[in-house]
């Protein structure tokens, strides 16, 4: 690293910190489109069917499909970039970026490694060193950003579908804001501290899973939530509202949004992780080592992505009172129990 | 009368939701596998130009127009399957030949002209069932384009030559000729 620098004509710590730029805004984007072939071919296979197969590059080989991605890409590109002369034009191309924005940033406070040293320096495997005084509030701010993105682009497009899906997502989003953020706090309670670093490191031996069994599962409901997959998939209900607050946009602002949802899902995912499944802590191993580190996270978070596609193509989408009233009257009783049951654990000294 | 709807008690495990939620999963997850293991040749899906599907006994496709050993052409222009036709898609004209081979017998008539117009065609099998001579069958073709209307005009060579790939046979493109001469230039002699 430090040779690497010198070449550069860089301090050491700014190298790191552009490598870590890249890595953290390239990896959840690259792993997002990766995911939109995976939940295709996904789909399909759980549908008894086969998927897109026959994009091939330069005609010949198909590599089961992954050249799709670069179709799809190439083809968002070259459609014609339509604006409806109804729209608000300011917001309604500020919206795409305002759906994306919070879904990459989410991800620069997730340690994906083992802190290592190298030349007498500490390198941390997150974008944000610990001990920045915002530790998982930060993703959990920036997430609740994103209902911002979903509502101007509902709000712009100036059309009654858009702005019902609008409208519901951001009333959903809101509504399980409160169970998902009493289930962190009893993370944050039993770790003693609410930085990611600190919260992996209470995880040595006994991820928090386990014990927290109920705030994992009204955790992950609320993520599900959050990013407006299936079954919650309120924002855009195709058989009610067309496609919800994506109905008036098009080519690459519409795979911009679509993509967000999928980087969204990569964050979410790495949340859970942090949270619930220990980061990159491997199971009987105390300290893992970078690679291994990385590795047992990369793994663990494709592990929730998939659960994601496979919820999605398990349920069938809540009706809208139900959504509500799951939120309401079972999530949010869920995770307040759950905090209380902790909190008299540990007033009792468990 | 109304209808009653049966009201349906879920048992405690099931008023959780997460019990037949994994349920649910591990179908879709079964599913997802079988499919993933199954090679391409048992499933569902028929990978179009590659893999071809088997059209049941009785489909009726693309006609042929059926020929004897020596590749004369069965039909004898009788109109009856223009006649039968009920889209009116069959042209014919006749026009007579001699041929006294031992499959043919006789002088006789035969299309000079026989054109059905697949744009037209229902391809509801009447033409087949009219023939007395068994000269047009229906088969199991599907693949029927063409680039204009002209082009999906097909006629006697075309008809008499869209199996013959399949088929092994030779493609025509005249009728062959008399084996014998004709009982009209022996009258006249």
């Amino acid at each position: 690293m430090p040779t690497l620098a010198h070449l550069l004509h860089l301090s050491p710590e700014t190298l790191w910190m552009v490598a870590k730029v890249l890595i953290v805004f390239g990896g959840p984007f690259t792993l997002a489109s990766l995911l939109t072939w995976v939940e295709r071919r996904g789909a399909a296979m759980i549908q008894d069917r086969i998927g897109p197969n026959r994009a091939a590059l330069f005609g010949k080989w198909r590599l089961l499909g992954l050249p799709q991605i670069a179709a799809d890409g190439i083809k968002a590109f070259l459609k014609e970039d339509l604006v409806p002369p109804h729209v608000n034009k300011l917001v309604f191309w500020v919206a795409p970026l305002l759906t994306f924005l919070p879904a990459v940033m989410g991800f620069a406070i997730i340690p994906f490694g083992q802190s290592f040293v190298s030349g007498g320096q500490t390198y941390h495997l997150s974008l944000l060193d610990p001990g920045n005084g915002m530790g998982m509030l930060y993703p959990l701010a920036i997430g609740s950003m994103a209902v911002y993105g979903v509502l101007t682009a509902a709000w712009s497009s100036n059309n009654k579908w858009s702005i019902l899906g609008g409208m519901r997502a951001s009333a959903q989003m809101v509504s399980y804001e409160i169970g998902m953020s009493l289930a962190v706090i009893t993370v944050f309670m039993r770790a003693g501290a609410y930085d990611p670093h600190l919260i992996i490191q209470a995880q040595l031996g006994l991820w928090n899973v386990l014990p927290q069994f109920l705030g994992f599962l009204v955790f992950t409901t609320c993520m599900f939530a959050e990013t407006n997959r299936l079954p919650f998939d309120f924002a855009e209900g195709e058989a009610e509202i067309v496609a919800g607050y994506l109905t008036e946009y098009g080519s690459m602002k519409f795979a911009l949004m679509y993509l967000s949802e999928y980087v969204h899902m990569v964050t979410a995912s790495a949340l859970i992780v942090t949270l619930y499944f220990g980061g990159w802590r491997v199971p009987f191993v105390a300290d893992p080592g970078v690679w291994l580190s990385v590795l047992a996270f990369v793994i663990k978070l494709l592990c929730f992505c998939w659960l994601f596609i496979w919820i999605r193509w398990t349920l069938p989408r809540f009706r809208y009172d139900q959504l509500m009233k799951f939120g309401w009257k079972v999530m949010l009783p869920l995770s307040m129990a759950n905090f209380l049951i902790h909190a008299f654990l540990m007033f009792k000294g468990a | 009368m109304a209808i009653l709807i049966k009201q349906v008690e879920l048992s405690w495990l099931d008023r959780t939701y997460v019990w037949p939620i994994l349920k649910g999963m591990a179908i879709t997850l079964g599913h997802f596998f079988r499919q993933l293991f199954t090679p391409t040749a048992k499933r569902f899906t028929i990978q179009y130009p590659e893999m071809k599907k088997e059209m049941p006994e009785g489909y009726r496709g693309l006609h042929e127009l059926k020929r004897f050993e020596d590749g004369s052409v069965k039909c004898v222009a009788c109109f009856m399957c223009a006649e039968a036709c009920p889209a009116r898609c069959i042209t014919i004209e006749a026009e007579e030949f001699s041929d006294l081979n031992l499959t043919q017998g006789f002088e006789e008539k035969r299309p000079k002209r026989f054109e059905i117009d697949l744009l037209r065609c229902i391809f509801c099998g009447m033409c087949e069932e009219a023939c007395p001579k068994d000269a047009i069958w229906l088969r199991k073709d599907y693949e029927l384009v063409g680039v204009d209307r002209e082009g999906m005009r097909y006629g006697k060579w075309d008809l008499l030559n869209t199996y013959a790939g399949l088929d092994g046979k030779p493609v025509l493109t005249t009728d062959p000729k008399p084996s014998t001469p004709s009982r009209k230039e022996v009258a006249c002699s």
